[in-house]
């Protein structure tokens, strides 16, 4: 056996044995990183659905996001200076993007950089998704002062000034939250009129 | 007699001669790292009860009348079966206590020096050991579906997106798309019940041949004894039976603590936070994350650099920055503090000034960290929280090398190290 292939003459293909292995070794290898990428793709599928994109039209009406009454229309009178409330647009309630703080702030307490043009008696409307990482923020109404409410997100703790344009006051999120326009209708419902002034979502 | 039958088949008494009587030196310190395989094989035992009734999938399924998601519905179940609450925390609690092992034992090997010569890849292995245990809390906790877990998994989806160049890739290779979507937990539940245990598994049996292979150090009182008798032969107790019972002892009283914190302390209760609903509840991390969420609190949000191709966020910093620099640190002390000769014998950090007050420095500054992660509660200003941070972290350096040398020279240096 020894003998046998020992004499098989490896000049005559002018390739030895052992670079014909390494040749098929390294041949193989390539392959399959090549198969290797493609397995990595296929892992990682691209933007389908998911992800921050916001789907509110102007028109459509506010809706409460939470509690007994999540998905009823917000009334307009339901509301005080001071207060705020979570709303999805009516009918898009699934889309954690189109996630809004509605807040009734005194008309008067408006500053730049708000657009005034965007709020109606005092009801002003941000994207409730912070621009940070992505919490939904929360309202601290303060009783004694209620000009002195902010819009905080309890995560790394980012302050929002509604009353400027939700401008960040404090805290890691790199911007403030999108301004949107809203109005009070005749029959007391709000709708929104306009799309976000700004992005929505972590700034990554 | 059934000893003998299995010995005529498996020679098991050459494999006694060979490998059960090895010497095991001992040292109360050396059970950190037993700690952490220990709670391993809890978490997988427990893990096998909770990975047969757990569902994975955000399908939205009606439970009480509510339409909650699948996995949400399922831990719910869970813990409405006989024993299945206190399956559920022995499983979380033992995470942590395995985290906390796998903390203990790689600060035991940093101050005792036993990462120098010839047990450097043992230390990366160790490493690896550390992140994948990470991985494997990290994986966990999305799985119930709570509010909690949701909204953390989210942060951490969008510090990996803020990667420049590789994290939108890396994001969705991790979350299988963005987050949320439904192919998340599913993805999550292969990695953690399949992926990171055998990964686990694996590099834990590395760790095991590698420490038998080089042997373990020994508590420096060893060498006193070996040079009066002149040799050079481990002192320690046989692996078997000595060390076996002792090993077993310690793994029964483990079981006992861990089951009393379970029965009486309750964590990551999914019925009080509930399933994802808008509005996000004041919380954090698990305590083992809490430095990386302290950290990222005390960056300023507009702290970022333009790099060709993308943009280095305060979230890439915190999230990823940081304790990939803490990683390389340690990573490359095997580098740092080499010897010439092999090191046997664990050093004593009281006589290694620079690098004890170094490692002193380090914890110091990781649970400075940790701290910021309460600067709401503690009414810190984040700018003046990193003043503290940086403050404390030298202080802890300064304070405990001029100690140690002050000691060394009232000692002077006639023992080696
Ligand atoms: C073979 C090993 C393992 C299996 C089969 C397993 C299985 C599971 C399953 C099915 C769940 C979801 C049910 C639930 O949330 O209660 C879960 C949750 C979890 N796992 Fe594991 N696991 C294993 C190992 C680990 C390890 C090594 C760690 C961490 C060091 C870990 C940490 C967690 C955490 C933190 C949770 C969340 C528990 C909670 O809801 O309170 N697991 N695991
Ligand atoms: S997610 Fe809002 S402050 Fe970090």
């Amino acid at each position: 056996m020894v003998e046998e292939e020992k004499e098989r003459p490896e000049e005559k293909t002018g390739i030895s044995r052992r670079k014909f292995t390494l040749g098929v070794l390294v041949a193989s290898v390539l392959g399959a990183l090549g198969s290797v990428f493609t397995l990595l793709k296929v892992l990682s599928p691209g933007k389908k659905g998911g992800g921050y994109v916001t789907t509110i039209e102007p028109g459509d009406g506010l809706v409460y996001a939470k509690g007994s009454n999540a998905g009823a229309s917000i009334q307009a009178s339901s509301m005080k200076t001071g207060d705020a409330v979570l709303a999805y647009p009516a009918g898009k309630t699934s889309n954690p993007a189109n996630l809004v703080q509605l807040i009734r702030i005194d008309e008067k307490d408006f500053k730049a950089p708000t657009d005034i043009a965007l709020t109606d008696k005092g009801f002003v409307a941000y994207s409730a998704i912070c621009t940070h990482l992505g919490c939904t923020v929360s309202w601290i109404r303060n009783d004694k002062a209620l000009s002195a409410s902010y819009t905080e997100c309890f995560c790394h703790n980012s302050i929002f000034d509604p009353a400027r344009g939700a401008k960040v006051m404090g805290g890691p999120a790199p911007i403030p939250l999108a301004q949107i326009g809203v109005k009070v209708k005749s029959n007391g419902t709000l709708v929104f009129t306009s799309g976000f002034k700004g992005p929505v979502g972590p700034q990554v | 007699m059934i000893f003998k039958w299995f010995n005529e088949r498996l020679e098991i008494d050459k494999f006694r001669a060979k490998f059960l009587s090895k010497t095991f030196p001992t040292h109360p310190t050396f059970l950190l790292g037993e700690m952490a395989f220990f709670s391993f094989v809890t978490l997988v035992v427990t893990g096998i009860f909770l990975g047969l009734l757990y569902e994975p999938s955000t399908k939205m399924v009606a439970l009480f009348g509510a339409m909650v998601p699948a996995s949400y519905a399922s831990v719910v179940k869970i813990d409405l079966l006989p024993m299945g609450m206190i399956i559920r925390r022995i499983h979380h609690w033992s995470a942590m206590l395995m985290i906390a092992a796998v903390l203990a034992h790689l600060t035991r090997i940093y101050f005792t020096s036993a990462y120098r010569r010839p047990r450097e890849i043992n230390w990366f292995v160790g490493l690896g050991l550390w992140g994948i245990t990470m991985l494997a809390a990290f994986t966990g906790y999305l799985l119930p579906y709570s509010q909690f877990s949701v909204t953390a998994t989210s942060i951490a989806y969008f510090i990996s997106k803020s990667v420049p160049w590789v994290g939108d890739w890396t994001s969705r290779l991790l979350f299988a798309g963005e987050f949320p979507s439904d192919a998340t937990v599913p993805r999550f539940f292969f990695m953690h019940v399949m992926l990171v245990p055998v990964a686990l598994l694996g590099l834990i049996s590395l760790h095991m041949l590698i420490l038998v292979k080089q042997k373990h150090t020994e508590p420096p009182s060893n060498r006193w004894l070996k040079e009066s008798e002149g040799g050079r032969k481990l002192i320690g107790i046989p692996v078997w039976p000595e060390q076996t019972v002792v090993s077993m002892s310690f793994y029964l009283f483990l079981l006992f603590v861990v089951v009393l914190i379970a029965t009486y302390i309750p964590l990551n209760p999914v019925e009080t936070y509930g399933p994802p609903s808008p509005g996000t509840p004041v919380m954090r991390p698990d305590w083992y994350f809490l430095p990386i969420y302290g950290f990222l609190k005390l960056i300023p949000g507009d702290l970022s650099f333009s790099v060709p191709g993308g943009k280095i966020t305060p979230e890439t910093i915190g999230g990823v920055i940081f304790p990939g620099f803490l990683a390389l640190v340690l990573a490359l002390i095997p580098f740092l503090d080499r010897a010439k000769q092999d090191q046997h014998y664990m050093a004593n950090p009281l006589r290694r000034p620079f690098m004890t007050s170094f490692g002193m420095a380090g914890i110091v500054f990781i649970c400075m960290d940790a701290v910021s992660g309460y600067i709401d509660v503690l009414h810190i200003a984040p700018a003046k929280m990193a003043v503290y941070v940086v403050f404390a972290t030298l202080a802890a350096w300064g304070v405990s090398f001029g100690l140690l040398r002050s000691y060394n020279r009232k000692r002077g240096s006639d023992v080696k190290t």
